[in-house]
């Protein structure tokens, strides 16, 4: 116990140390197997990441060489994007739906160095008027529009554990997608920079986490966005990055973040790209009807397959986690089994093992 | 919303529920009141949080898991399990607070996300410092109520006023996740260790161990 105590107190003691140690952030390269350029990339990729590029072709990270800051990715081909014909045919009404959508942002300091004359503004940075042009354009479209402008200071790994209580309350509205809004990290601003209708804009990256159920309901979220981004304003929409968080999407089988352009872009810029960003949204959820009149949606037009398979992962995650405690705690089948078996037995109150009641 | 978002919402939830149920049912509650307990969070966490100023409470996120923390302190053994639940809440709490500061925070960067990473601290804490599962919720769920005062205090001597927000997600907080994935864990590696020991032949305190005839028949 003291020994215990002793190594956990030194550990303690080291970890604050190296809290306010933090380097320059990593940019990487990430190449095709032929070496050929894919995309910039801040912070370091591991294998198993996933990106779907501004043209669909789908990648997954095979390997990381850190001494030469480049990823390897294998080309899975063209992502199979959803079917968005419906978009041609606004008439199609399917069920009611709330019209209401929330948007928060987790890192509160998040700013454009041209526009704000820093990159991180305490308290509030410059992404809270992105997040204000977002919902006052999601508005003029006839969107009711949650908006939790809630700081979770400091910018560290925690201000999404912080953010939660926001993220949470937010869906408790009952709201149709929930969006988390941030800014990239890239330093070249021509990653960002583009022109739409003679406006000048930045890009929009989409973010999915995959370490939770929601993930694949996410993901098909964020490529129907993507989609129709691509047939209304072929240049807004940059990429979509699959990351190993959850970033509170577990909340929700509606969420995306969403990163108007770089630090290094004007704010005004990314307050353009969230006019467009709006409407955008409006015809992926409510398929082009505007006004509070027109409360129909084409929800039912979506597969719905990523639910499904969301489903599908937590049964399977369920029946796996519980046959790994049964296993380690019997340390044989035929007992884990039997475990298993009282397990459900007692929780469902004997409902389902009536015969062997009898 | 679909049908099949609407089913994947509502079995995550049952999940929950039930993984919730069966980690307090560790915890010297009979099974009713462990059901009654973890419906309460649910219940509790929407209802609309107690605002006190500067500092939001959630019945479910927060009061509830701290109740049954305050609980398993009262109701320990010896004191030395009292002592061993604070000192490892505290020390979840700086790890907690310290492996906020350290992981990456930009979302490309996260290699494991930050809720999940609070249960594992206070599982591993927990079981190192006795072993226990009371001691790992304990710490589980204090330690990151206590990390997020101690965010809010250092916050607040630098001048900024930020609303703290006590267990907000309710029954899908932190606090609470944190709690259940500790007990979790320090079970898996409690039983994991045992069955080695004991296969072995010797039991967790280092004595020989005589196996019953049926488990040397596996």
């Amino acid at each position: 116990m003291k020994k215990a105590l002793i190594a956990l107190a030194l550990l303690l003691m080291l970890l604050p140390a190296a809290a306010w140690g933090e380097g320059e952030p990593a940019y990487y390269h990430i190449v095709d197997e032929t070496g050929a350029y894919i995309t910039h990339y801040t912070g370091t990729p591991e294998t198993g990441d996933e990106y779907i590029a501004h043209d669909n072709r789908h990648y997954v990270i095979t390997r990381v060489e850190e001494s030469v800051h480049t990823a390897w990715a294998q080309d899975k081909g063209v992502y199979k994007m959803p079917d968005i014909r419906w978009l041609q045919d606004d008439s199609r009404a399917v069920a009611a739906m709330k019209r209401a959508v929330a948007l928060y942002c987790t890192h509160s300091d998040e700013s454009y160095e041209p526009s704000d004359g820093d990159s991180s503004v305490t308290p509030r940075g410059g992404i809270y008027d992105v997040a204000e042009k977002l919902k006052g354009s999601l508005e003029a479209q006839g969107i009711t529009v949650y908006y939790n402008n809630a700081t979770h200071l400091p910018h560290d790994s925690a201000a999404y554990r912080r953010s939660r209580a926001t993220a949470e309350g937010l869906v408790k509205k009952g709201v149709d997608a929930v969006f988390d809004v941030h800014r990239d990290g890239i330093p070249d601003p021509d990653q960002y920079n583009i022109t739409i209708n003679g406006e000048k804009a930045s890009m929009v990256r989409l973010l999915v986490g995959r370490s939770n159920q929601n993930s694949a309901s996410n993901r098909e979220f964020a490529a129907e966005i993507k989609a129709v981004a691509d047939k209304m304003y072929p240049e807004l929409v940059r990429d979509i990055y699959i990351g190993k968080g959850s970033y509170n999407q577990d909340l929700s089988p509606h969420a995306v973040l969403l990163e108007f352009g770089t630090h290094t872009v004007t704010k005004e810029r990314a307050e353009q790209a969230a006019e467009y960003m709006a409407s955008v949204i409006q015809k992926t959820l409510y398929g082009g009807v505007t006004g509070a009149a027109g409360g129909e949606d084409r929800s039912a037009g979506r597969s719905g397959r990523g639910a499904w398979t969301g489903v599908a992962s937590v049964l399977g995650v369920v029946i796996v986690g519980a046959a790994v405690f049964a296993l380690a705690s019997t340390g044989g089948m035929r007992p884990a089994l039997e475990k298993l078996k009282g397990g459900v037995n007692e929780m469902t109150g004997g409902l389902l093992n009536r015969k062997n009641k009898k | 919303m679909t049908f099949g978002s609407f089913v994947l919402s509502a079995l995550a939830v049952l999940v929950l529920l039930g993984v919730g149920q069966r980690v307090l049912d560790k915890m010297r509650l009979s099974d009713r009141s462990a059901l009654a307990l973890i419906l309460l969070m649910f219940l509790g966490g929407l209802i609309p949080d107690i605002d006190l100023g500067m500092v939001r409470v959630n019945i479910g996120g927060a009061l509830v898991p701290l109740g049954i923390c305050i609980y398993l302190l009262v109701t320990a053994d010896e004191r030395a399990e009292r002592v061993r639940g604070l000192v490892g809440a505290v020390l979840t709490s700086a790890a907690v607070y310290a492996l906020g500061r350290i992981m990456p925070a930009e979302p490309e960067k996260i290699a494991l996300d930050p809720v999940y990473v609070c249960g594992i601290a206070g599982g591993v804490i927990g079981w190192l410092l006795g072993r226990s599962r009371r001691g790992a919720f304990i710490c589980g769920v204090l330690g990151v109520l206590l990390a997020d005062i101690v965010n809010a205090v250092v916050l607040r001597l630098s001048g900024i006023r930020q609303q703290l927000a006590l267990g907000g997600a309710g029954l899908f907080d932190t606090a609470v996740i944190s709690g259940i994935l500790a007990v979790l864990l320090c079970e898996l590696a409690g039983e994991t260790m045992e069955r080695f020991a004991r296969a072995r032949g010797v039991g967790p305190d280092g004595r020989r161990v005589k196996l019953p005839r049926e488990e040397k028949r596996e």
